[in-house]
């Protein structure tokens, strides 16, 4: 596959460091009644027991691989203006799990509804910019996916 | 499925239980969730299972439309792998023992 090219505008990739810096605050929070949190690190199983002894094994290498995939975004997005971007195999599955990771904090933060996704946000809706991102983020991994090979 | 190979009223000895019990594969359930894109959860079932498009983007309508779908089974240890690795993809798997 050849490499897939990206090119965002200084606000564009601003939103992304920042998201990046509040990601990795989300990671290392280990309040495990936070919704996101929860949303982010799943139960595998019902019984508490299964689930407690699962995240014992699992959590640590979870939580590696999250934090490596924004290592590599934000490596990309360099330090600072707009970003032309070149993603190879590895640093392309590191931006869409990441960019996934950003989609489900905010849309669990702002509790969406499969009829509110459908819909564009409207300017009167207090969470009209956190939802216009949520948007947005999709929009960008739907590019990136379109030039990928599973 | 296997089926038993004695009749029902014969009492079965518990070690012949514990061979079927430990047969019974482990299944590996993705649930709907309103924020993942269709496009990406087809791609993630795609690539850690290496389904074809028809087979993923046919799951991918199950767990949008029926609420969930089982994605993969086998032993316990597998199961928990793929478990972890569609974890690692933001997808809300669950693992339970099929009945």
């Amino acid at each position: 596959m050849s490499d897939i090219s990206l090119k965002l505008n200084v606000a564009e990739a601003s939103v992304l460091r920042d998201l990046v810096e509040q990601m990795r605050a989300l990671y290392r929070e280990s309040d495990a009644t936070d919704p996101v949190r929860k949303r982010l690190f799943p139960d595998a199983y019902k019984e508490e027991k299964d689930a407690a002894a699962f995240r014992e094994m699992t959590g640590g290498d979870l939580s590696a691989a999250k934090l490596e995939a924004l290592d590599r975004v934000s490596e990309s997005l360099g330090q600072k203006g707009s970003a032309k971007i070149k993603l190879g195999d590895e640093d392309a599955e590191a931006w869409i799990r990441a960019l996934t990771d950003m989609r489900l904090a905010i849309g669990t933060r702002l509790e969406v509804t499969e009829t509110m996704m459908d819909f564009e946000p409207d300017q009167s809706d207090p969470r009209f910019a956190a939802l216009q991102t949520l948007h947005w983020l999709g929009w960008l991994q739907e590019r990136i996916l379109e030039q990928m090979v599973p | 499925m296997k089926q038993p190979t004695v009749a029902p009223d014969v009492e079965r000895d518990s070690e012949l239980d514990e061979v079927t019990e430990a047969d019974r594969p482990w299944l590996v359930i993705v649930w709907n969730d309103p924020i993942n894109l269709m496009t990406y959860v087809t791609y993630v079932f795609q690539k850690l299972f290496g389904y074809s498009f028809e087979k993923a983007h046919k799951l991918m309508l199950d767990v949008h439309y029926k609420g969930r779908a089982v994605v993969s089974s086998g032993p316990r240890e597998k199961a928990e792998m793929d478990c972890f690795r569609l974890h690692g993809y933001g997808l809300w798997a669950t693992l339970s023992k099929s009945e």
